[in-house]
């Protein structure tokens, strides 16, 4: 069974209490008091620390339009535990796998920080924990257990969503969609996800609304999504590419590349050391 | 005029009144600039029809910095030098270049690794590379690629350091371990993978100049390797005393191919690339890579090597500049990646 996300953004409301669960159960430090001044979004996109980011689109009207054709578009971003994952593909250690949930899970006992993951993933979500997110000085204690050791050893690892791996073998939801007060987050089986988000977009259409799957039926090398989305506008505006390349499908061209000028320099060389004289 | 008088000229209107509100919405918009950055500085609220997320990036950059860029511009060396071994024992009449390509080769082949575990997140964790070996993964392939290299040009090197009578009398028997009929071609093979597959690395990714390069930076990066292995060959050569002029000549001229191929290849990308290309053609990156790598580090040394007279000075000048112009070509690579890392309109369109 393939679990995953269906984030319906036409109902959320932009609380973010799914970026505090995710912070909260996955003991992730804050990002600080940084404001933006973009919109009521500041913590701006994913990174090692953020698995949830609730993007904040306000589509204002031009001053020569009433003031009633604006609209806020909310969408809760997350990994999207593609089916052909760059981050997975690119890992030389290891260290992240496909588990049996058929998510992505980067095993942080194993990585050991190479990055090639960063710049491998076409949704820029993966990123690398920095050695100073976990001040030595943080030790608190949950439960009578205290976090500190297992806290500091993500220091210099790559950090992201791991759709609640510990949750699921408990058979729980994942702490994102078990808080998101409107069900924007669903959590299930992708396939059940998906035949209740296509009845969900034609409920939209029939309303008027110009609504899409972002993820679903994709013909993209990156294939379908494990966490895919219902979107209103061009994914751009989310920050979501277009059409996102699978990165591994650029290697045979360069290694075939590579593999005829270093033979041909090679055979050059070969006549020219024989001919010099 | 004063201050007080300054704040005293603003009307005040009742903030119920659309109208103000309608003309300072107006002026807003007036006052940004069609390329306005919406931030803490921004001015305005972005256009409705604004194709990016207010021009925050899409994508991650690299957390790659200076061990990086030496190690591509040090493994291109590395790859070249285990060529130059196999052509010097071919040709006749380079012993000296053998001997000096297998020394450069060994001595890269021990300090790279150092460089790369310095730059991991976990550098303690380094040997994890080694649980598995992953074709579809540029940096394992690399991993593997460095020691398959490793292991010839270390017994090329200690069989040479004997043949020289570098090694006490005990260790002898190592002249017997690398016999270059069989060290020679596996030196050559893997010198050119590595030499080749530093470009694959960047390439393999989402970072758009880079996957735009995806046939042109690994075969710019294999002429680099092998033009600048050329380079320090005959640079130390040189250094060394007074090299064959006949080695001397035939480094001169396969330098000069792998240059031009190199130059060819770099100009062809610009055109390729076109705007995405733009974070390494366009801007100080940009000069900085036609002046150092372009001008300095391929057009001068080539003018160089056609001047009708040997010199001392001319080889090892022309040979200083190729090997900055390598290293600004790798600098430029890594620190053109991380700017189009941050361009969410390149990234929002990938490169096939």
């Amino acid at each position: 069974m393939a679990s995953g996300f269906f984030t319906d953004t036409t109902i959320c409301i932009g609380c973010k209490a799914c970026e505090v669960a995710c912070k909260q159960w996955n003991q992730l430090p804050g990002d600080g008091y940084a404001f933006t001044g973009n919109s009521y979004d500041n913590t701006v996109a994913l990174g090692a620390t953020s698995w949830r980011h609730v993007a904040f689109v306000e589509q204002m009207a031009p001053p020569d339009e009433p003031v009633g054709t604006s609209r806020w578009l909310m969408m809760s971003d997350v990994c999207k535990h593609c089916t052909n994952a760059g981050c997975l593909e690119a890992c030389p250690t290891g260290a992240i796998v496909r588990n049996e949930f058929d998510n992505v899970f980067i095993q942080p006992d194993i990585c050991n920080g190479c990055g090639y993951c960063v710049p491998s993933c076409p949704f820029g979500v993966v990123d690398l924990i920095g050695h100073s997110d976990y001040p030595a000085t943080r030790g608190f204690e949950s439960d009578g257990r205290t976090s500190d050791d297992a806290l500091q050893d993500r220091g210099g690892i790559a950090g992201k969503c791991t759709l609640c791996y510990d949750r699921q073998k408990d058979g729980l939801v994942p702490a994102c969609a078990k808080a998101c007060p409107t069900d924007s987050i669903h959590f299930g089986d992708v396939d059940e996800l998906k035949v209740q988000a296509r009845e969900r977009v034609a409920t939209l259409r029939e309303n008027g609304v110009d609504a899409y799957l972002y993820g679903v039926d994709e013909d993209t090398s990156v294939g379908d999504l494990n966490a895919f989305f219902l979107l209103t506008d061009a994914p751009g505006k989310y920050n979501l590419p277009e059409r996102p390349v699978l990165p591994s499908t650029h290697q045979r061209a360069g290694y075939t590349s590579a593999t005829i000028i270093a033979a041909a320099l090679t055979l050059v060389g070969f006549v020219l050391f024989r001919t010099t004289k | 005029m004063s201050i007080d008088r300054d704040i005293a000229s603003v009307p005040i209107a009742p903030m119920h009144d659309s109208g103000v509100i309608d003309a300072a919405r107006r002026e807003m918009r007036d006052l940004a600039p069609d390329n306005a950055r919406f931030g803490v500085a921004g001015v305005g609220l972005p256009p409705r029809d604004s194709a990016t997320y207010y021009e925050q990036p899409l994508l991650k950059k690299p957390h790659w910095e200076w061990e990086v860029i030496v190690y591509l511009f040090l493994g291109g060396i590395m790859g070249g030098s285990g060529i130059l071994i196999a052509l010097a024992d071919e040709g006749g009449e380079d012993a000296e270049l053998a001997r000096n390509a297998r020394y450069v080769a060994f001595v890269l082949a021990s300090t790279c690794p150092i460089v790369l575990i310095k730059h991991l997140g976990r550098p303690e964790r380094f040997l994890y590379m080694l649980r598995i070996v992953k074709f579809k993964s540029p940096m394992s392939m690399g991993v593997w690629g460095l020691i398959a290299f490793s292991l010839p040009a270390t017994a090329g090197a200690l069989a040479q350091a004997a043949r020289d009578s570098l090694l006490p009398k005990q260790f002898q028997w190592v002249r017997y371990l690398g016999p270059r009929a069989m060290m020679n071609p596996l030196t050559a093979l893997f010198g050119a993978f590595i030499a080749g597959y530093t470009g694959v690395l960047l390439s393999a990714t989402a970072i758009p100049v880079w996957a735009k390069g995806k046939r042109h930076i690994p075969s710019m990066s294999a002429c680099s390797g092998i033009a600048a292995a050329c380079a320090l060959n005959a640079a130390l050569l040189e250094l060394g005393g007074n090299p064959n002029p006949v080695t001397r000549q035939r480094l001169e001229r396969l330098e000069l191919v792998a240059s031009l191929a190199e130059a060819a290849i770099i100009l062809d990308f610009r055109r390729h690339a076109g705007t995405i290309g733009d974070p390494m053609f366009v801007g100080k990156h940009g000069r900085k890579m036609e002046i150092a790598t372009l001008l300095g580090g391929i057009a001068i040394p080539s003018l160089l090597g056609l001047l009708p007279f040997n010199a001392k000075w001319k080889t090892l000048l022309g040979s200083a500049l190729t090997l900055v112009g390598g290293y600004v070509l790798r600098e430029t690579l890594i620190e053109a990646g991380k700017d189009s890392a941050d361009d969410p309109r390149a990234a929002a369109r990938q490169p096939e």
